[in-house]
C-alpha cells in the first residue's frame, strides 16, 4: 500500500520537478550559472513550462544576457499568454533594451494584434467547432428527411451560429499562431542588418539583443527580419532565435544530418 | 590585612609629622534636602561644621523649631588630611542630620542653628521651606516616605550593629520591613571595616524571588564614610542599593548577600582576602487594606498623578488629534494599569501605544507611563474627550485615592475644499518594475500543434455536409428507382405508339400493306390501352366511343379514332382497297389522332 501511494505521489509530480527545485536552489544561493545549466537541461529534456521559461529568463537576465532573457520570457508568454510574471519581466527587460524604435508601426500593430489574439482558446474552439458543425448538419439532415418537431429548427440554427462563433475564434487563434510562429528575438549582443543574405551586403542599420522581430524569410543562413516600424534587413540566423522553437506548436524539429 | 595596631601607628606617625596648624577656624553651614515637602512628609536638615584644627568639636545648639518637629537626630564625623607644597592640612567635618516634619501648610522657615566654638558663636542662615497639603507630591522635595540620603540614613542601619572584635562586617538593611504589596522597599548593602579595604572582588546579590527589583545604586568605586559603632571608628562602604516591590502579601525573606573583600595596601603591607555574608532580612508584606474601590487593579500602588491632554484641540475634520494620558509619580510603573478611552461618537480612535520610563530620584523609583492614541474626528462641531478616572492605593497615606482627568473639549471645523484634511505623512515610495521572484513550482503545458493544423481536422469538418449531400442523393436515386409499372406504361404510351408508327412506316416501305395496317391499328389500340386503360380490341365501336367519351374526349376526336381503326380493319380484310397515297395518309391520320388523344380531354 505504501509503495502504491509512493508511486502515485511520484506520478503526481511533473517530470523534472527535482531538477527544477535544484536549479531554483542554485539560483537563490547565487550560483546562477549552475541554475542556468539545470534549467537548460530541463528544456533539452523536453519539459515545457511557463515557470521554467520565466525562471530561465530571470537567470539569463541576472547574467546580463538581455536577449536570452527576453527570448525565454516570450516563450513563457507563448505557453501561457496570461502569465503576469512573464509579461512584467519582459517589460522590464525591454525597458533596458538598446534599441528604441521610432515611427508609427508600419504593420498596423502587428505585435499588439498578435498579443491580443494569443490568449484565444484556439484548441478548445477547434474541438467545439467540429462538434457543433457536425451536430448542426446532423440535425438539419434529420429535419430534411423526417417530419420533425419545430424546436429542431431552432436547434439547427443555434448549432450553426455557435459553430460560426467557434470558427471565428479558431480563425483568430490561427492568425495569432501564425504571427507567433514568425516572431523572433535578437540574442546576439549586436548584429548589422544587411540588404541581402550575405556578409558582403551593405548594412543598413544595427539591432541589439532583446529586440523582438518578425522573421519573414530565411535563406543561406540568414533571416530576413522586420521590426515593428517597418525596418527590414537580413541578419545571420544564429543571431535571431525563434520564439516558438522547433518541436513546439507544430513547428518542425531540425533534422540532424 | 593590615593589623589594627599597625594602622593606628601609621595614623599617629602621620599626625605627628603634621606641622603646627594655624588659628582655629570653623565653617558652619546648613542645607535641607528639599525646598518643598508635604505636610505628612519629612525632610532632612544637614548641619555641617568643618574644623581646620584638631581638638573637641564645638557645641551645636539646635533651637526648638516653631514650625517643625524633630523626628530624629544623628551625627557623623569625618577626618581628612592632605599634603600640598610640603605642608599637611587636616580637616575635621562633623555633620549633624535632623529629620524634620512640618507642623502646618504654608511657607515656613527653619530657624538658624548656632555653634559655640572656642568662645565664638557661629550660626547658619534661615532656610525657607514650602509645605503643601498631605498626599500631594512635593515638587521640590521628597515624599513623605522618602528615606534619608546616604549620609543621614547611614546611621540607622547600623543602630543595632555590634561588631565586637570583627574588622569586617557585611550589613544588609531595608528601610521598611512592613511594606504593602507593591510598595517600594529599599534594600542596602554596606561593608563596615576598621581595616583598610583595597577592593571588592566578588559580590553575590541575594535572589529576590517574590519581588520586582531595580538597581538604585551600584557604586563602581568604594566611597568611605566614617561611622562610630560601639565607640570604635569604622569605615562604611555602600556596596549596593536596590528597590524592591513585593509582589504578594505574607512573610518574605531576603537571603544573605556575599562579598569577597581584599584588604591591605599593595606594596608596603600584606594583602588579604576575606569572605563575608550579610544577615538575612525578614519582611512582613501587608496586603492592601480593605475598602478597595470596585474594579481596583492591584498593580496601581504608589503615589501617582494622572493627566490627559489632546493636541490640537481645534482641528479640521479628518485631521488627527494626539491624545496623551500620562501617569507619573512614585511606584512601580510597570504594574500600573491606566483607564482606557471609551468609544466617542464621531471620533475614530486608533490603537494606543504605551511608553514607560523609570527614573531614580532620591533613592526612590519614579515612573511615567504615557499612553498615546491617535483620534480622528469624523464629523464637525463640538466634541469632547470624557474625563477618565483611576483608583490607586497610596501606601504613604494608607488609603485609596481616585485620580481624575479633566474633560477635554474639541472643536472640529469643516475642511476646506481642495485641501488635504491632514498633512501628508512620510511615505515609502515603491516604484513599479523590477524582475519578479522566480517560481518554485513547475507546471506543464501542452505544446502540441493546434487541432486545425492536424491532417484530420479539415476532412472531419467537411464530413457532415458531405454526408448530408450523400443522403440526399441516395434518397433521390431511390425515388427514381421506385416507378409504378402502370404509371410507366401511361408515361411511355405515346413513345410506344410512335415507335409502332415508325415500324409501320418500315413495313410500308417494304410493301407489306397488311402488316402495315395491322401495325397502325396496334399503335392506336396499344396507346388507348396503355394511356387510357381502354381495351379497344374487345369493344364495339359504340362501346369504344362511349368509353372515350366517358374519359372526356371530344366527339370529333372519338370519331377520328374510330374511323382510323375502321379504315385499318377495312384495308386488312379487303386488300387492294387502298393505294400508296392512302397508306401514307393513314400514317399521318394515326399520328394526328394519337396527338389529339395525348393532348388530353376536350
Amino acid at each position: 500500500m505504501t509503495l502504491l501511494l509512493a508511486l502515485l505521489f511520484a506520478a503526481a509530480e511533473p517530470p523534472g520537478a527535482q531538477l527544477f527545485a535544484d536549479a531554483n536552489a542554485a539560483f537563490l544561493s547565487g550560483d546562477v550559472s549552475r541554475a542556468i545549466a539545470a534549467y537548460e537541461a530541463l528544456v533539452s529534456e523536453g519539459v515545457t513550462s511557463p515557470e521554467l521559461e520565466t525562471n530561465l529568463g530571470a537567470a539569463w537576465l541576472r547574467q546580463g544576457k538581455r536577449g536570452a532573457a527576453a527570448l525565454h520570457f516570450e516563450r513563457a508568454l507563448f505557453l501561457d499568454p496570461g502569465d503576469e510574471d512573464a509579461r512584467a519581466d519582459l517589460l522590464e527587460v525591454r525597458r533596458g533594451n538598446v534599441d528604441r524604435l521610432e515611427g508609427e508601426p508600419e504593420d498596423g500593430g502587428w505585435e499588439t494584434l498578435s498579443r491580443l489574439l494569443a490568449p484565444l482558446p484556439g484548441a478548445a474552439a477547434g474541438i467545439a467547432l467540429l462538434v457543433l458543425w457536425g451536430a448542426a448538419w446532423a440535425l438539419w439532415g434529420i429535419r430534411l428527411f423526417r417530419s420533425s418537431p419545430r424546436f429542431l429548427s431552432t436547434a439547427v440554427a443555434a448549432c450553426f451560429a455557435s459553430a460560426a462563433l467557434a470558427g471565428l475564434v479558431v480563425w483568430g487563434a490561427a492568425a495569432g499562431q501564425r504571427m507567433a510562429m514568425k516572431r523572433g528575438v535578437v540574442v546576439a549582443h549586436s548584429v548589422p542588418a544587411r540588404e541581402g543574405p550575405a556578409d558582403k551586403s551593405a548594412s543598413r542599420f544595427e539591432i541589439h539583443e532583446g529586440t523582438t522581430v518578425r522573421v519573414e524569410d530565411e535563406d543561406s543562413g540568414f533571416r530576413r527580419v522586420k521590426l515593428s516600424n517597418g525596418l527590414t534587413g537580413w541578419v545571420p540566423s544564429s543571431t535571431v532565435e525563434w520564439v516558438v522553437p522547433p518541436g513546439w506548436a507544430g513547428r518542425p524539429t531540425i533534422a540532424l544530418k | 590585612m593590615i593589623p589594627r595596631r599597625t594602622g593606628r601607628a601609621l595614623c599617629a606617625a602621620l599626625l605627628c609629622a603634621l606641622p603646627a596648624l594655624g588659628a582655629a577656624e570653623v565653617e558652619l553651614s546648613a542645607a535641607a534636602d528639599a525646598s518643598e515637602v508635604a505636610l505628612d512628609g519629612t525632610l532632612v536638615l544637614r548641619v555641617t561644621a568643618r574644623y581646620s584644627s584638631k581638638g573637641p568639636a564645638g557645641d551645636l545648639q539646635v533651637p526648638p523649631f516653631a514650625d517643625f518637629d524633630i523626628v530624629s537626630r544623628s551625627q557623623s564625623e569625618q577626618l581628612s588630611f592632605s599634603l600640598s607644597g610640603g605642608s599637611a592640612t587636616i580637616e575635621r567635618t562633623v555633620t549633624t542630620s535632623l529629620m524634620l516634619t512640618p507642623k502646618r501648610v504654608g511657607d515656613l522657615t527653619i530657624e538658624p542653628i548656632k555653634l559655640e566654638f572656642r568662645g565664638k558663636t557661629y550660626q547658619t542662615d534661615p532656610i525657607g521651606i514650602r509645605v503643601v497639603p498631605a498626599g500631594q507630591a512635593a515638587g521640590g522635595g521628597r515624599g513623605p516616605d522618602a528615606p534619608p540620603d546616604r549620609r543621614s540614613d547611614a546611621a540607622e542601619p547600623f543602630a543595632d550593629v555590634h561588631p565586637g572584635q570583627r574588622d569586617l562586617v557585611l550589613r544588609a538593611a531595608v528601610d521598611n520591613d512592613h511594606p504593602f504589596v507593591g510598595q517600594q522597599v529599599t534594600w542596602s548593602l554596606y561593608l563596615l571595616a576598621r581595616t583598610n579595604v583595597s577592593s571588592i572582588e566578588k559580590l553575590s546579590s541575594p535572589r529576590l524571588d517574590g519581588f520586582w527589583s531595580l538597581d538604585i545604586e551600584a557604586p563602581q568605586q568604594l566611597v568611605p564614610e566614617q561611622r562610630i559603632l560601639d565607640g570604635v571608628p569604622y569605615t562604611a562602604y555602600l556596596l549596593r542599593r536596590r528597590a524592591l516591590f513585593p509582589l504578594r502579601a505574607g512573610a518574605a525573606t531576603i537571603d544573605p548577600a556575599e562579598v569577597q573583600v581584599v584588604t591591605g595596601f599593595g606594596m608596603l603591607f600584606s594583602r588579604g582576602s576575606s569572605r563575608r555574608s550579610s544577615q538575612p532580612i525578614q519582611l512582613e508584606v501587608q496586603p492592601l487594606p480593605p475598602g478597595k474601590p470596585p474594579g481596583f487593579d492591584a498593580g496601581n500602588v504608589g503615589q501617582w498623578t494622572l493627566q490627559a491632554t489632546a493636541e490640537p484641540e481645534a482641528v479640521v475634520v479628518g485631521q488627527p488629534i494626539t491624545f496623551r494620558l500620562v501617569a507619573s509619580g512614585r511606584g512601580n510603573v510597570r504594574d500600573l494599569r491606566l483607564p482606557r478611552l471609551p468609544e466617542i461618537p464621531g471620533i475614530r480612535a486608533y490603537e494606543a501605544t504605551t511608553a514607560d520610563k523609570d527614573t531614580i530620584e532620591r533613592g526612590k523609583v519614579n515612573g511615567t507611563r504615557t499612553v498615546e492614541q491617535l483620534l480622528v474626528p469624523e464629523r464637525t462641531g463640538a466634541l469632547e474627550i470624557p474625563a477618565l478616572s483611576m483608583d490607586v492605593f497610596d501606601p504613604a497615606l494608607k488609603q485609596y485615592r481616585t485620580l481624575r482627568t479633566e474633560r477635554i473639549p474639541l472643536r472640529v471645523n469643516p475642511g476646506q475644499a481642495g485641501l488635504p484634511a491632514s498633512e501628508a505623512a512620510p511615505q515609502n515610495l515603491l516604484s513599479a518594475g523590477g524582475i519578479r521572484p522566480i517560481r518554485l513550482r513547475l507546471g506543464s503545458v501542452q505544446r502540441a500543434a493546434p487541432p486545425w493544423t492536424q491532417p484530420w481536422f479539415w476532412p472531419l469538418l467537411g464530413a457532415p455536409p458531405f454526408g448530408v449531400a450523400l443522403a440526399l442523393g441516395i434518397a433521390g436515386l431511390r425515388r427514381m428507382l421506385q416507378v409504378d409499372p402502370g404509371e410507366k406504361r401511361v408515361r411511355l404510351a405515346r413513345g410506344a405508339a410512335a415507335r409502332r408508327l415508325k415500324g409501320a412506316r418500315a413495313l410500308l416501305q417494304r410493301g407489306e400493306s397488311l402488316a402495315f395496317y395491322a401495325e397502325v391499328a396496334r399503335a392506336v389500340t396499344g396507346y388507348l390501352l396503355d394511356k387510357q386503360g381502354v381495351a379497344a380490341a374487345g369493344l364495339t365501336r359504340e362501346e369504344l366511343a362511349a368509353a372515350l367519351g366517358a374519359r372526356g374526349y371530344g366527339e370529333e376526336t372519338v370519331r377520328r379514332v374510330i374511323r382510323v381503326l375502321d379504315d385499318c380493319d377495312r384495308a386488312r380484310f379487303a386488300p387492294g382497297s387502298s393505294d400508296a397515297p392512302a397508306r401514307e395518309a393513314m400514317l399521318g391520320r394515326a399520328d394526328q389522332v394519337l396527338n389529339e388523344l395525348d393532348r388530353g380531354r376536350a
